[in-house]
């Protein structure tokens, strides 16, 4: 089965007013597998859109190659596949939620108004589907591009901040649409700023920084390597004074002691410390990192070699 | 084609919506309805003025509505964004070019229809005596009118396809004067026999390239008895096919452009 997105090398290149040349998207290898929810998270200018502009034909790669489904992005036969909600999107404001649908779906050769209808029920505007956009709250605007989004019943979406600036109760309805949507076999490719989101519903990750994969996997291969929490009770003063260990943090009060050290630690030399000195174990909690820490520190991280290797010129 | 009419219907209700266009054509039509104001002129003077008037009125306001209208088809369409939700879909850049330029041609005749209809009207009233022919006359008159503007839409979106809506309004706004008013000093150059053969290569050249816009001005014609057209159908044949070859010349540019443009 082909992966559902395959680039190589991708790059995308602009002259720069000094004749020169920036790559905003460089060399970039990006695989996501059919079925997954796909997280590609970066900075402002990271070179996320420019990415998904070439993966929907609609800008021309420098170099590299790109394939959707087993195709070439430049077949147009990709596009009966694939659906876009771009970021803030508008839609022509004179027309009704379901003229909206109607217009999308005959750009298919879709002519289908129960269709329309079905979807307009799956986002929850069937009441206002007789509304125009200009009367739609941002909340209902995103729920039509969704809606949109599903008319050629796609293999895969791409979402561009889809719950960028919604409301809590906006937020959870395009979270758990998008969740569905996984349910249903579609492979969804998510640009995001809400980590927690992110975090909460991808398989799988890619951080980009200045056009650059800087990371790339599973969520939980990348959120490992965390931290261990140990507590334990009635633990003697020269227990907690005799552990030394590398960015662990101990903290002692009235016999209960608490240690948050890396998970990469030696923990059962810790275990086995407390053991000796009769202390009783309450719990060993493993905590994985946050996708937020894991996005500043990536970001830092590469930030920091870019400045020192322009340092160094 | 389906897709073709899909957004040019679209491109049409969007149109006729813009607060900028009717305010033009509310302008326009108010002129016209002023028109009655010419009757402090002698009979025959009136005819001519009243007949001047809605012509020049027509004109103006039509080539105002074609510049704006089309001047910012694709590119608002690039800044909100709504160009990636449809060519996203099967749909391919020329589709999507020449749906709007059909849409714009579509949205521009309702508005001219609209003026020409308020000017017949106008004319029946103030002229109940004048024969059926001059009231045909400005329908004649309008409609080589829709063809010259047809062309200036479809130059004005053509380079809508990669120069910026200002630099376009006014590069569209001067090649309809120059083709407008010009392409008689073209000819002279190219007639003269004492013009050297470099300058009337040139004078040719560029006389060929430019919109004609002056071969669909016909109401001299049609303000004047006098001043009449040599071979009517020979003329509105050659000026239509003039103007369909014109527009299909310069929409194909327009594609090959947009077919590299990065939006």
């Amino acid at each position: 089965m082909p992966a559902a997105i395959e680039t190589n090398k991708l790059t995308k290149s602009y002259k720069t007013k000094n004749r020169g040349t920036t790559n905003v998207v460089n060399n970039l290898d990006l695989h996501v597998e059919e079925g997954e929810i796909f997280g590609f998270l970066g900075p402002n200018g990271a070179g996320k859109t420019t990415t998904i502009k070439m993966l929907l034909n609609v800008i021309t790669p420098t170099s590299g190659e790109a394939q959707i489904l087993g195709k070439d992005v430049d077949d147009i036969e990709v596009h009966r596949l694939l659906s876009y909600l771009p970021e803030k999107p508008y839609y022509y404001e004179h027309m009704t939620g379901m003229e909206i649908l109607k217009f999308y779906a005959s750009l298919f050769g879709i002519n289908d108004n129960e269709k329309c209808m079905r979807l307009l029920e799956k986002v929850n505007l069937a009441g206002d589907m007789n509304k125009t956009i200009n009367q739609y709250s941002k909340g209902m605007q995103q729920r039509i591009g969704l809606a949109q989004s599903l008319l050629n019943d796609p293999k895969l979406l791409f979402l561009d901040e889809p719950t960028g600036g919604l409301d809590p109760i906006a937020h959870i309805e395009i979270r758990d649409l998008i969740l569905q949507f996984r349910d249903e076999g579609k492979t969804v490719f998510i640009s995001s700023h809400e980590l927690s989101d992110v975090e909460r519903i991808c398989d799988r990750v890619a951080i980009i920084n200045k056009g650059t994969i800087e990371k790339q996997g599973k969520l939980e291969d990348l959120l490992a390597g965390g931290r261990v929490e140990i507590t334990a009770d009635g633990v003697p003063q020269n227990v907690s004074d005799s552990i030394k260990l590398t960015d662990t943090i101990v903290s002692f009060k009235d016999g209960r002691i608490i240690v948050d050290m890396p998970d990469s630690a030696d923990t059962n030399s810790v275990i086995d410390s407390i053991r000796t000195g009769k202390g009783t174990i309450s719990s060993i909690i493993p905590r994985r990192k946050r996708l937020e820490d894991l996005f500043i520190e990536t970001v830092r991280d590469a930030n920091q070699v870019i400045k020192d290797k322009e340092d160094a010129k | 084609m389906r897709v073709i009419f899909s957004i040019a219907a679209t491109t049409i209700g969007e149109a006729i919506r813009r607060r900028v266009l009717l305010v033009i054509l509310l302008v326009g039509t108010l002129l016209l309805a002023i028109a009655p104001g010419l009757q402090v002129l002698s009979a025959r003077q009136e005819r001519t003025v009243l007949k001047s008037f809605m012509f020049g009125t027509m004109q103006l306001t039509s080539a105002a509505i074609a510049i704006i209208l089309t001047v910012y088809l694709i590119p608002n369409e690039i800044d909100r964004r709504t160009i990636y939700t449809i060519l996203c879909k099967p749909v391919r850049r020329w589709q999507f070019l020449v749906g709007k330029y059909v849409g714009a041609i579509g949205a521009l005749g309702m508005m001219m229809a609209l003026m020409t209809f308020i000017s017949v009207i106008l004319f029946y009233v103030m002229q109940r005596d004048a024969p059926v022919s001059e009231l045909a006359g400005i329908g004649q008159v309008a409609v080589m009118y829709y063809v010259q503007m047809c062309i200036l839409a479809a130059v004005s979106i053509t380079l809508s396809t990669f120069v910026a809506p200002l630099v376009n309004f006014f590069l569209s706004g001067g090649l309809y004067l120059v083709g407008t008013l010009f392409t008689s000093v073209f000819e002279t150059f190219e007639q003269n026999s004492k013009t050297p053969g470099l300058v009337k290569t040139i004078a040719h050249l560029v006389g060929s390239l430019l919109p004609n816009f002056s071969r669909f001005n016909i109401q001299n014609s049609a303000i004047n008895s006098v001043q009449t057209i040599g071979s009517e159908t020979r003329y509105y044949v050659e000026s239509g096919v003039y103007g369909v070859m014109y527009i299909i010349a310069t929409i194909i540019v327009g594609m090959l452009i947009f077919e590299k443009r990065e939006v």
